[in-house]
């Protein structure tokens, strides 16, 4: 039985899942909601997301919520069924650093761009309100203290643990439309920064994602 | 060797990772900072948090950061080595599940709770400014929002997942310093599966010496 995702795949965390499934070589039916207001029926809420939100998967009768723990259990389930790529080591000192670096993604690199994937993309476009630019300038502030951290942590590495893994995999959804949306100089002025974001695009995974995306913000 | 601990335990994300340690029967020396100030300090970001934060744990030379993370780290090498409690279940279905409860308490019960946390209890006695009472007022509906969920999320349940997880001990530093002021108690007393759950907290064994250990460093504590 097919996996299902219901979830839009422009919404980023939803993308999260999706960048993981293609890694993983998983197929999957995706499910876009019939609004965003459609969240908050009784329904979904009783029987998709207690909280109203996405994404939500199903593997069979089994139901998961929240894009990270999503991509924790598709590893746990799946990693090195389909290809070899390994997102979860299996070594339990470097599982904890992956996991380590997916909890800085969550705590400091997320805040300050999700205000910039809503201030870019979303909020002129789904709720007709004017980009912000005092909030856009203290994210940008905010997001440029982060980068620096992620500058020295790079020192050396190709990835955030040394090899591809989850903690590099969750952060590509909403980093590829805040580089896109006129911000791509805090990455590319940070040259460890800018090597790692480029080997991330060149994956086949993101590719596939970032092209499959591009098309709905040019149809809607 | 044992483990070291880096942070105050009366720290909610310290809190969190004292209680797991004491939950799989683990030793540990705790090490508190000389003063939160420095936590910002070259030796401190280049060494233990890059980005200044506490907990940190050393486990030999292995060091690792965030509370959460720390915590299935150590029930990942640890768990059922020194008892049977299981903190995450071996089924990689219920894992998923007590992931999903930890990511719950994260993106929507911390929230609100750590706006009150701070209100009540951080705000004039460290930092010297008034409590807002409309930032107050917020959150507690925020929360009050939150716990309707989490009173369905209980029905016929003892515990998040059924058995209690790693799930039940994410929430517990921050809901003790709010349900303690006394004023937000209701939150919780007025829910019946919330208020069960939490008195059923409240009296597992670790916990219960994890809180009495953070309350009393706090009482003793002078500068922060």
């Amino acid at each position: 039985m097919t996996i299902r995702l219901i979830g839009y795949s422009a919404s980023y965390p939803t993308l999260r899942v999706i960048i993981c499934l293609k890694e993983l070589g998983l197929p999957y039916e995706l499910e876009p909601p019939a609004s965003y207001q459609s969240l908050k029926d009784e329904d979904f809420i009783a029987n998709k997301h207690p909280f109203g939100k996405m994404p939500v998967l199903f593997d069979g009768d089994f139901r998961i919520t929240e894009s990270r723990a999503i991509c924790r259990y598709l590893a746990s389930k799946y990693q090195g069924k389909h290809n070899d790529i390994i997102l979860i080591p299996k070594d339990v000192h470097k599982a904890g650093l992956v996991d380590q670096f997916i909890s800085y993604e969550l705590s400091y690199y997320d805040p300050p761009l999700s205000k910039l994937v809503y201030q870019e993309k979303f909020a002129k476009k789904f709720f007709n309100k004017d980009p912000d630019p005092e909030i856009i300038k203290q994210a940008h502030e905010e997001l440029a203290k982060v980068l620096d951290v992620y500058e020295k942590l790079l020192e050396g590495k190709e990835y955030l643990n040394g090899e591809y893994s989850l903690a590099d995999l969750v952060l590509c959804p909403g980093t590829n439309y805040v580089y896109g949306a006129g911000h791509s100089d805090l990455w590319d002025n940070r040259p460890n920064v800018k090597n790692w974001w480029s080997r991330l695009c060149n994956r086949d995974a993101n590719k596939k994602s970032f092209e499959e995306i591009k098309s709905f913000w040019e149809n809607n």
